[in-house]
């Protein structure tokens, strides 16, 4: 008879750790650093194994543990970090006026913008959207999943995750546009 | 199309997601409209520029060692109790059936006799811990965290414990697991291990004042005076439960168990501080 509790260790591995590469990229971009994303995607495959019994097989696992984790940066690790500063939408309105006056086409823009700006400015912009946002952009943009998918891991209906990628990605852009200004690579209005 | 239309499929355009019907009214409507092509131009450049700039991050290797390790030292709610209990590897079905039902017939004759107390609330440490034992036994009582390394449960018990919390490595050990709780005010400490071949071992801790002062929760004399003058006292429930008390620090312990008692004393013996 083949150990039951080893049967369980291996079944849940098999599932589950395919998936660490996702949540863990996931949990740095939520966490900021890879202490604090390691903690927790710890605490992420603890919780999913503990409930092991409650994942219906068959069904999308990535989905399943990707709500585990959301839902745990949610409950411990939102409290301790301070939600970056909500942006106002003329602001970007504005800001977009400004970037067709100041150029000719949109790759001209393109490399005005992100040309001399460092990773670590992408990255940081990124890191500072509001989590909502951050959330599809990550598992769109970077991760490449479909908006059907999407739908599933954060449990919203296709049309949100639609809305909130264009509200993200606008966001975005108007922040990296600050970096910009703020080196110099761009014209200060 | 109008604007308002059209910037409502932008990011559908931007993920290649139109069908070839909005895909010809979206470029006229793009054509035409300057302040609309611009905000989908910038929408493109953004996601293009996240994509190319943003690399994935990689799990590191000692991440995922760190995890399946934390894993195979978890326990699993899927397991249950009992299917723990009854975890050994090559266990035969039919002993694990018998055995199954003389727990079940436990459960049910302790709840008609007790009511189901989920942990003893008797004044003498000795009831409690044979309660203990049998409520452990039938399910009852379930520890709050097992693993199969003893620091995971001594960590987890001594938070917040008035007393040195006890959980060693014995030998043969397949896992053991730990309760918190209080009675009558007194912060209690229980402590289960499943000894491969041998069977459970429940241990009763408190704090060794506590139990000699006998305000709250103590212990019949003759076992008080035994224990004051040897440091040790043990004694055999009608049913067959050996029950041992010892002094660790400034920690009360009782073990009771159906391990025969010599091999129970060595157990305990061999790793007594």
């Amino acid at each position: 008879m083949i150990n039951p509790i080893k049967g369980l260790h291996k079944e849940f591995e098999k599932e589950a750790i395919p998936h660490t590469d996702i949540l863990y990229n996931y949990a740095l971009r939520m966490t900021g650093n890879a202490d604090d994303a390691h903690d927790l995607l710890q605490e992420t495959f603890l919780k999913a194994y503990r409930f092991w019994d409650k994942y219906e097989k068959g069904t999308n696992v990535r989905a399943w543990l990707f709500r585990i984790m959301k839902n745990t940066y949610i409950n411990v690790y939102r409290k301790a970090v301070k939600e970056p500063d909500t942006v106002d939408y003329n602001d970007i309105q504005n800001f977009y006026n400004i970037i067709r006056e100041d150029s000719t086409d949109a790759n001209d823009l393109q490399e005005k913008l992100f040309g001399h700006l460092l990773d670590d400015d992408i990255t940081k912009a990124l890191e500072s959207l509001p989590e909502e946002f951050r959330t599809v952009v990550i598992l769109c943009d970077i991760e490449g999943l479909t908006y059907e998918e999407i739908a599933e891991f954060v449990e919203c209906p296709v049309g949100t995750v639609r809305s909130r990628l264009h509200r993200g990605r606008k966001l975005l852009y108007s922040k990296l546009f600050e970096y910009a200004k703020k080196r110099g690579f761009v014209g200060k209005d | 199309m109008d604007c308002q239309e059209f910037r409502e499929l932008i990011s559908d355009a931007v993920d290649e997601r139109l069908g070839p019907g909005y895909r010809r009214t979206f470029a006229d409507h793009a054509g035409s409209c300057r302040n609309c092509r611009n905000e989908f131009e910038l929408e493109r450049i953004t996601k293009q520029v996240i994509r190319t700039r943003v690399r994935p991050a990689t799990a590191p290797a000692e991440v995922y060692e760190s995890l399946r390790s934390t894993i195979r030292r978890s326990p699993s709610n899927s397991q249950g109790w009992l299917g723990i209990i009854f975890g050994g590897e090559f266990l035969n079905p039919a002993v694990a059936l018998v055995a199954l039902l003389v727990i079940v017939v436990g459960a049910i004759s302790l709840l008609q006799k007790n009511n189901a107390i989920p942990l003893s609330t008797e004044k003498n440490i000795i009831a409690q811990s044979i309660n203990n034992y049998t409520a452990t036994m039938a399910g009852i009582l379930k520890p709050e965290l097992v693993s199969h390394d003893p620091d995971d449960i001594k960590d987890y018990l001594s938070k917040d414990t008035p007393f040195d919390v006890s959980v060693v490595t014995l030998d043969g050990c397949d896992w053991c697991g730990g309760v918190l709780s209080n009675v009558n005010g007194v912060r209690l400490v229980h402590v289960v291990y499943k000894i491969g071949g041998e069977g459970i071992l429940y241990v009763y801790q408190v704090n060794l004042q506590e139990a000699m002062r006998g305000e709250r929760v103590g212990l019949p004399e003759h076992a008080k005076s035994v224990l004051a003058k040897t440091g040790w006292y043990c004694e055999q429930t009608p049913e067959g439960c050996n029950v041992v008390l010892w002094r660790h620090k400034n920690t009360l312990c009782a073990a009771v168990s159906k391990i025969e008692k010599g091999k129970m004393i060595a157990l305990l013996s061999d790793k007594k501080p």
